[in-house]
């Protein structure tokens, strides 16, 4: 379970300040898939990126399972299984060695990594390029390796930073899959994206973020209510507006 | 679940070393450059040294006119030197710098002499620098040698002694040994060969700082939870191991060549016991790694892979100029170079070259120097790390 409380950050670009997080809340449970969802700049990566104590937390609080992510940062990082846009392999290493890396690095016996990477492997059909050299790999096929790489020490929590961006409908669709079966086994999962199809499709909650704040969380159904619209997209466009109205406003 | 930071740092290495190993292509080329700069180094040195030697040891002079003067050519004879016609058209030659300098004695120059209104010409062009300086300067010798001799043989005739022509006596006691002499263009071998060394680590320590951002994994990198520190050493080590490769190497060029290259100039001016080696050698081994360092350091400030070979190659100019600045300036060996990474490797290298002592100091202080910008680097580029504006690029 990832639990936000108040969290902010803000940086200094040319001696002005700008407020990229601004007291965001929510609970990501166990056993679910919440979907962040926002325009671009809306402070999702932020977010995210402090989650994974990649960026310090300017305020407020994050924990996952219970452990404190600014005073556990390490605890933290073994819980976690982050996917940014920052997706680089090393193109001189094969698909199954660039995964073992972080295996080692993370210090998993590899008979124990070895069954991880080779279920997943299945699960993402991705059995052919394994033993491939990355380099010429597709967009999708970098981000099945970039999938298994962060996920490879079995996180409780999992979260995908538009994990589906660019990516054909066959990649899109194993993904999909990979998701719900990652929930289906008890983790936390959290991903955020543009498209309000697959949210809708495979989110549990949605939290709709824009301009640095929580406009709108709920499920499909709660978001469509309380817009008053009949598909997610009109709803998404409404929630995420910045007029004072709809600023605060929250699902029951 | 603590990762050991020790099983970190091999992990970190062993990646870095078999990613690296597969650009065929870099690694053929440094490795092969590595063990070639010997033979290119001596095989150069000793042809330069065995054209300067021979022309000054062969003693050969062109004169032109050489049955004008018997008693010249008898003063040259005695002087051992080896008298050549030079080429008909000789004048056209010397201003094409394919000819050595000439003495032309004229036809009634044996009257002339007695008379004492003597005259010869000496043809040279001393614009040439490639050709004639070394039988320019041993005709202008002779020429002095014969005026001084036949104007004593003229006071001693007349009961003077020839000592008028000399108030002030000079004692030629020159203190270079012969070898030292042959190795003052000695220096070139440890120039080259730390030039070498630093150039050889670039591509893969600029890889290994910018190049993991612009390649988009370092931020996954920094996900997991392993000690900033223990990533850096391993890079550190990686890096080491790759720059040890080269310097052993390139000293392995060196050995051969002097070994088994057949070439007698050198091989009477340098003559390395194993000993020297070890000394050349822990040169190398603690300066390639903290170079190394410097240049990881440097792309790490770099967006690109692009700009961090940009500033690591800034970093190679400064380490290739500072022996020109030792040259100009005519620095002797003083103990403040043995702080100076370049300079203080320079010094010791060209010592053990020259075969002159090496104290323990003169290692003990570059080694404690470079050990010092190694780990200041590891510390640095640690701490970068954990920059936001360095893990994402700054904006």
């Amino acid at each position: 379970m990832i639990a936000v409380k108040n969290l902010h950050k803000s940086f200094k670009v040319a001696d002005k300040t700008v407020t990229a997080v601004d007291d965001v809340s929510f609970i990501a449970p166990s056993s679910a898939i919440t979907g962040l969802l926002g325009p671009n700049g809306a402070g999702k990566t932020t977010s995210i990126r402090m989650i994974g104590s990649l960026v310090e937390i300017g305020g407020g609080s994050v924990t996952i399972d219970d452990i404190d992510v600014a005073k556990n940062p390490d605890a933290a990082r073994e819980k976690c299984g982050i996917l940014t846009d920052a997706r680089g392999l090393y193109t001189r290493l094969t698909a199954r060695e660039n995964i073992r890396y972080y295996a080692e690095l993370r210090g998993i016996e590899s008979v124990k990594s070895e069954a991880t990477i080779a279920r997943f492997v299945e699960w993402l059909d991705m059995k052919d390029i394994m033993d491939r050299r990355s380099e010429g790999f597709s967009q999708g096929e970098r981000m099945k390796v970039a999938i298994i790489r962060a996920l490879v020490h079995e996180p409780s929590t999992v979260i995908l930073d538009e994990p589906t961006n660019g990516l054909d409908v066959m990649t899109t669709r194993a993904l999909r899959s990979l998701i719900q079966r990652l929930k289906a086994e008890g983790r936390t999962v959290m991903f955020s994206s543009h498209i309000m199809q697959e949210v809708a499709a495979l989110c549990d909650s949605i939290i709709i973020i824009a301009k640095g704040r929580i406009t709108a969380e709920g499920t499909t159904d709660a978001l469509l209510q309380m817009s008053g619209k009949d598909n997610l997209e009109d709803a998404f466009v409404a929630l995420a507006g910045i007029d004072d109205e709809q600023h605060n406003m929250k699902a029951a | 679940m603590a990762i050991s930071k020790f099983k970190t740092i091999i992990t970190v290495a062993k990646k870095e070393l078999t990613d690296h190993m597969r650009d065929k292509r870099t690694t053929l080329l440094v490795l092969l450059l590595s063990i070639a700069m010997g033979p290119a180094i001596l095989m150069g040195l000793g042809y330069f040294m065995s054209s300067i030697e021979q022309k000054f040891e062969k003693k050969e002079v062109f004169v032109q006119g050489e049955t004008n003067s018997p008693a010249l050519v008898n003063f040259m004879q005695r002087q051992d030197m080896t008298i050549k016609q030079p080429k008909p058209d000789f004048r056209a030659l010397i201003k094409e710098g394919k000819h050595d300098a000439v003495l032309v004695i004229p036809e009634n120059f044996s009257q002339k002499l007695v008379e004492g209104d003597a005259k010869v010409e000496l043809v040279y062009d001393d614009t040439r620098q490639d050709t004639g300086n070394a039988a320019i300067s041993v005709l202008r010798g002779v020429m002095r040698g014969f005026n001084q001799e036949v104007a004593a043989q003229r006071l001693t005739a007349r009961g003077v002694s020839s000592a008028i022509l000399r108030p002030v006596e000079v004692e030629n006691t020159n203190l270079g040994t012969a070898a030292q002499r042959a190795a003052a263009l000695l220096f070139i071998i440890p120039w080259i060969t730390l030039i070498g060394c630093v150039t050889g680590c670039t591509s893969m320590a600029v890889d290994l700082g910018a190049g993991e951002r612009e390649r988009g994994s370092l931020e996954p990198l920094l996900m997991t939870p392993i000690a900033r520190e223990a990533l850096v050493l391993g890079k550190a080590l990686a890096v080491s191991l790759y720059a040890f490769g080269i310097a052993i190497l390139t000293l392995l060029g060196f050995a051969l060549t002097l070994k088994f290259g057949n070439l007698p100039n050198i091989g009477g001016v340098i003559s390395l016991s194993l000993q020297q080696y070890v000394v050349f050698f822990a040169m190398l081994a603690t300066f390639a790694p903290a170079m190394a360092l410097v240049q990881i350091l440097l792309s790490t400030y770099g967006r690109t892979f692009k700009e961090g070979q940009t500033y690591a190659a800034y970093a190679i100019q400064v380490i290739a100029l500072l022996p020109v600045v030792a040259l100009l300036g005519q620095f002797k060996d003083a103990t403040w170079q043995l702080f100076v990474p370049v300079l203080a490797q320079l010094m010791v290298i060209t010592r053990i070259l020259r075969g002159e002592s090496v104290e323990v100091m003169h290692y003990l202080i570059p080694a404690a120097i470079n050990i010092t910008i190694f780990v200041v680097c590891v510390v640095i580029i640690g701490r970068l790390l954990k920059q936001e504006k360095i893990i994402f690029g700054r904006a």
